[in-house]
């Protein structure tokens, strides 16, 4: 036998090994945007959290005796591809669970396809308060949610108001699926709260000039303005006021933690925006290892959040496996309900934190007032944020 | 109560003088060619990166970069951005001619819909590579500071729009009316067969306007860029609102063109005042009800398609 036939035979069986080995693998995906619009920072820096949480796990022996890999997949922002991507990670590759998408219409548009194919789907980006709902009153949900949702940031900043004790309230909302979502959020919780609105605002996401809308608002006498947008129209709105010569207190959805809002509003105008968020800066010894470990792969610093979520994500799916003992959906699906043991995540510890009806890992509790201090987030504080009760933001 | 007004009305003539230099970028090859780009809102957003690129260039800020981190680029690197955005986007726009129009123009059929369409998805595709999705915030050559008149605040960069976007409207309109240049490409325009008997070189008057329009989009991108956020997908949105302007204005009258740009500004802002939430509903509906009372636009004279 010569060198270069043993080579080959040795090469061979090094391949069989590897690719027995591979079908071992314990499959997860992320189905969202990584390259198409200005959300595809948030999906990037998610994978960027699922990889490190997947390492991290394989370093120290796996899950169940096998190895946990990732497969990913850019829906490039549009609900058709959102959905073939499902469809394709499920029946073909067959994954364990689905992470992502990162915006919240794709994820409406396919909430059907995992809870019919009995797949684990985690949200780790997407915010809309629907996404985690059941299909139908008694029906099994298999999806589960670890960020801030939609209706926990609205009950937030309209308890503010609220307690700030203004009846000078207005809604200025962007007419995108994100923005009409946010509205009812908040109308619905102005009706609990007793607050009636003194005006209601729109601009499309691709205005410059908001003026007209705010000088409607400045004549109502709005004081306290809820806004919901995304980053750059929200602050070009700050540029709007500016202009018009109106500062009245402005809580925003999360989109200002966006770096796109701090650019678009500049540094002075962009402290004004107060909002909520479940995390500011890495603080805890685990939250500044993994932002060392990720930061030079981040698009910006403020993206950090969608990597720890998608690495806490991860690791509540491995404990769901172990406990399951398994990798089918509805044992995870059992077992993600009822996790016995705690899971120490980078974010918190997370004790129980979904049952058959609570479906969201990240709950009001878990927000912090934040708002931009020159370039960076830092936590925001007066005397309402002090007087603020869980019960006043748990609506 | 007037002050509202009047602010309404700034920013309503602001928005509109770039509606209106796009719908001029239209209405000049239209006029000579019978053509239109439509890919015009590429070239846009086209324009302004190569803007973009030559300040950071300038500034030695990597090319991926998607802010300036507040710096001011110093008015050299302004006025070389500029200069570098209209001269490759002339060049482009002769390319466009060349490959796109030339070998279809004046012929029956629609291929150069398709084939100015196809040449926009190329830049864009072309852009996304070098650039990426993200947006960038570009800072303008004044500052941001507000200046206010009358209690109309205005920002800087709004000013230098809407004054660049009338000079260079008027100026565009002296040389088409007084200049030997600009009887030329009307005669063109107006008979082309005629023209050529005359010693008029149709085929540059052609080239001449494609150059033309691309280098005006080149350079509202540049006048838009610091105003809104930069990105490659505003330009879907500026192509459609110029495009309506010009249709409102009628294609082949260039003054035309651009009073639609300005009153689609200007009653945009106003039905702001009113409710944003049906504004692109009422535009649109304005665009149709104008084409189906005047089918060539307001002030539009010729038939565009004689069957």
């Amino acid at each position: 036998m010569t060198f270069a036939s043993l080579a080959r035979r040795v090469a061979f069986a090094a391949g069989l090994l590897a690719a027995a080995a591979q079908a071992q693998d314990i499959k997860l995906a992320y189905n969202g945007d990584l390259s198409a619009s200005p959300t595809a920072q948030s999906g990037r820096a998610a994978v960027l959290g699922i990889q490190a949480a997947i390492d991290d796990i394989n370093s120290a022996g796996g899950v169940l005796g096998r190895k946990l890999a990732l497969v990913t997949r850019d829906d490039l922002a549009q609900p058709q591809k959102s959905i073939q991507n499902m469809v394709e990670l499920i029946d073909n590759e067959k994954v364990v669970a689905v992470l992502g998408p990162t915006n919240s219409g794709n994820a409406m548009a396919w909430k059907r396809i995992p809870n019919e194919k009995k797949v684990i789907s985690m949200q780790s980006n997407a915010q809309a308060t629907d996404i985690t709902k059941p299909l139908g009153s008694d029906a099994d949900n298999y999806i589960f949610r670890l960020s801030m949702y939609d209706r926990a940031q609205a009950a937030g900043l309209m308890a503010y108001a609220k307690k700030s004790g203004t009846a000078k309230i207005g809604l200025l909302t962007e007419t995108t699926g994100y923005g009409e979502g946010g509205l009812r959020d908040l109308q619905e919780l102005a009706k609990i709260h007793g607050l009636s609105l003194l005006a209601t605002e729109k601009f499309a996401v691709s205005d410059t000039d908001m003026t007209s809308q705010l000088s409607k608002m400045k004549a109502a006498g709005v004081e306290t303005v809820i806004v919901w947008a995304q980053g750059t129209p929200m602050g070009l709105l700050l540029r709007s006021m500016e202009k018009v010569n109106y500062l009245p207190k402005f809580l925003a959805s999360a989109a200002a933690d966006n770096i796109t809002f701090f650019d678009a509003a500049g540094k002075t105008l962009a402290g004004r925006a107060i909002f909520l968020r479940p995390f500011i800066n890495p603080d805890t010894p685990a939250q500044k290892k993994l932002f060392e470990r990720l930061a030079p792969k981040l698009a910006a610093p403020s993206a950090f959040i969608f990597a720890m979520q998608g690495y806490d994500s991860t690791q509540l799916l491995a404990a769901a496996m172990r406990q399951a003992g398994g990798t089918d959906g509805p044992k995870l699906r059992e077992a993600l309900e009822n996790l016995q043991a705690p899971v120490q995540g980078v974010y918190k510890t997370y004790n129980k934190p979904f049952s058959r009806t609570q479906r969201e890992g990240l709950t009001p509790a878990d927000a912090r007032w934040v708002h931009w201090d020159g370039d960076k987030l830092s936590e925001y504080s007066d005397t309402v944020t002090k007087s603020l009760t869980a019960a006043d933001t748990n609506r | 109560m007037l002050t509202s007004l009047l602010q309404a009305l700034f920013s309503g003539l602001t928005v509109g003088s770039a509606y209106a230099l796009i719908a001029l970028g239209f209405s000049v090859t239209f006029a000579t060619t019978r053509t239109l780009n439509f890919s015009h809102g590429d070239f846009v957003s086209a324009g302004a990166f190569i803007g973009v690129a030559v300040m950071f260039a300038v500034m030695g800020i990597p090319l991926s970069s998607t802010t300036f981190s507040g710096a001011q680029p110093p008015s050299a690197a302004q006025l070389l951005a500029l200069l570098c955005a209209v001269v490759a986007m002339g060049l482009i726009g002769w390319l466009l001619f060349l490959v796109g129009v030339r070998p279809f123009a004046g012929r029956p059929g629609m291929a150069w819909v398709m084939s100015t369409l196809g040449f926009g998805v190329i830049l864009q595709s072309i852009g996304m590579a070098i650039w990426g999705p993200k947006s960038v915030v570009v800072p303008g050559p004044f500052g941001t500071e507000v200046i206010r008149v009358f209690g109309v605040g205005m920002l800087p960069q709004e000013v230098l729009t809407l004054a660049v976007a009338t000079t260079v409207m008027l100026g565009f309109d002296h040389v088409m009316r007084k200049t030997m240049i600009g009887k030329a490409m009307r005669a063109v325009a107006h008979k082309p067969e005629v023209a050529g008997l005359m010693g008029i070189s149709v085929g540059a008057m052609m080239v001449g306007a494609f150059v033309v329009s691309s280098v005006l989009a080149g350079l509202s991108g540049f006048l838009l860029a610091p105003i809104t956020q930069l990105s490659l997908f505003m330009s879907v949105a500026v192509g459609l609102k110029g495009f309506s302007a010009a249709i409102i204005g009628g294609l082949d009258n260039p003054r035309g063109c651009v009073f639609g740009g300005f009153l689609l500004g200007v009653l945009e802002s106003f039905i702001n005042l009113w409710s944003a939430q049906w504004r692109e509903v009422a535009i649109f509906a304005l665009v149709i009800l104008v084409l189906a009372l005047r089918p060539n636009g307001l002030f539009g004279t010729r038939v565009m398609d004689k069957v």
